[in-house]
């Protein structure tokens, strides 16, 4: 009855694993909320995770920028700027995340998604 | 012998993951609230709401049903209101009106009294001159404002709210309770959810806000603030609130207005001048236990102006956000912990009131 070391090394595998599974899925509870602003103005502001289907914002102004909305992420999807950093950067989802287009002073961020706004006034 | 006791081991761990995963799974479904969203039109907005709860459909759908018959009771613009009743009989008899009527004028001459008329629920004589929003939206001449301005006096207004009657002292008199209104709204939607046995719920009619009860995750309602700079369609904000209870209702210039020869009109009317109060405030936002009276306050301290309109907040225990044309956010001290700004272009200062 005496346990032998392979086996203890099992069993702590299976229980580390359970572990793991257990964050995961406490992370996924958490997605992110996009926010988008130009020269430091909040213009929009995706909760990800409720985001259905696709959808594309044409921001305009000189750099004719356009974001991708995704359920689950967001991106430049074009920019007429010179570098096309902001748009290489692909797609963004988690929290902490972030992409900016220099030029057209365009920022996009992701945030913690437990702070979704319930309600605006004014 | 001991091939088996190793697979009972091995099944054994494999069972614990499995219930693991399991127990993760329930938890996770019973955290999610039932909640329901809709959104309809009264009070000339839109009215938003999510309610949570197991009657939180039930819950919502009374809340419209009273807000509903809220706006037959005191749209000026209904033909058998109270209000319209009480207009039509200003300068003769007293009108016999419903004690939720008698209640929201009780409320709405004690802040035009604590205000000194800085608010004034008579307004509509003048009001419906400038008809913003409205289909003949246009600059009335002094003459005319001159004209009405004197039939523009709350103390004329009569109210008793035990017999449940009111009434206008002289002919031309007329009510508009078009700053309280959707504030009440708010009060009657929270009552419904009370009533219902919902959870938790909030409601958004057109700017003012109510929230009732505590959200499932224990944090606080999030209320953004509207940047005043920003279109009505593509709202930003420029910071939000958090809110455990009560009522927010915002009174800004960009709500309504229209430009004549250069010149902005906005309809924050000052009901002593007849015009729209031009004081370097953009928008008044009021935290308050009340949502008719965070929106009546809002109004009365757009026009108060910032210093004025804080003392008029203390003695509501109300809190409140003035943001000025220079883009200078001055937050009441109760608001300095609730208050959190995101938008670098504003700077705030606390006032200390």
């Amino acid at each position: 009855m005496i346990l032998k070391k392979k086996d203890l090394f099992l069993i702590a595998f299976f229980l580390c694993l359970a572990a793991v599974l257990l964050l995961c899925f406490n992370k996924n509870a958490g997605t992110g909320i996009a926010v988008v602003e130009r020269n430091g103005t909040e213009l929009y502001r995706f909760d990800l995770g409720k985001q259905k289907g696709t959808q594309v914002i044409d921001l305009g102004g000189e750099y004719h920028v356009k974001l991708l909305v995704e359920p689950g992420a967001i991106s430049f999807q074009h920019s007429d700027c010179h570098d096309q950093i902001c748009v290489r950067t692909g797609k963004l989802s988690k929290p902490g995340q972030a992409a900016v287009c220099l030029p057209a002073k365009i920022s996009v961020r992701i945030t913690e998604g437990q702070k979704t706004i319930d309600a605006f006034t004014g | 012998m001991y091939k088996e006791k190793k697979l009972a081991y091995l099944l054994f761990a494999v069972l614990i993951v499995v219930i693991a995963v399991l127990a993760c799974i329930l938890i996770k479904s019973n955290q999610k609230p039932v909640s329901y969203e809709c959104t309809n039109y009264a009070m000339g907005t839109y009215v938003q709401q999510t309610v949570y709860g197991k009657n939180s459909q039930q819950a919502a759908k009374a809340a419209a049903q009273k807000i509903g018959e809220l706006e037959n009771l005191i749209s000026w613009r209904r033909s058998d209101s109270d209000i319209t009743k009480l207009n039509q009989a200003s300068g003769s008899d007293w009108v016999s009106i419903d004690p939720k009527t008698a209640a929201i004028l009780q409320k709405s001459l004690d802040v035009a009294d604590k205000s000194y008329g800085a608010f004034d629920p008579t307004i509509l004589p003048v009001s419906s001159l400038w008809d913003f929003g409205g289909e003949n939206q246009h600059l009335p001449s002094k003459k005319e404002i001159q004209k009405y301005l004197k039939y523009v006096n709350y103390k004329e207004l009569r109210v008793n709210t035990q017999e449940s009657t009111a009434s206008l002292k002289r002919h031309y008199m007329a009510v508009d309770l078009g700053a309280v209104g959707k504030g009440a709204a708010c009060d009657e939607a929270v009552a419904a959810y009370e009533q219902a046995g919902a959870d938790s719920g909030i409601i958004a009619v057109g700017g003012s806000i109510g929230v009732f009860g505590t959200k499932k995750d224990g944090t606080p309602w999030n209320i953004a603030v509207r940047d005043p700079h920003s279109s009505e369609t593509q709202s930003a904000s420029l910071g939000a609130i958090d809110l455990r209870s009560g009522y927010v209702s915002t009174s800004g210039t960009y709500e309504k207005y229209f430009t004549k020869n250069g010149v902005t009109y906005h309809h924050l009317l000052n009901p002593k001048t007849g015009y729209p109060e031009n004081n370097s405030l953009v928008s008044v936002t009021v935290v308050c236990d009340n949502g008719a009276l965070s929106d009546a306050l809002s109004t009365a301290c757009f026009v108060l102006g910032r210093e004025k309109g804080a003392e008029l907040l203390k003695k509501y225990n109300a809190g409140g956000i003035f943001i000025t044309t220079d883009d200078k956010i001055y937050l009441t001290k109760n608001m300095e912990n609730t208050f959190t700004l995101s938008d670098r272009k504003y700077s705030l200062v606390k006032s200390g009131v």
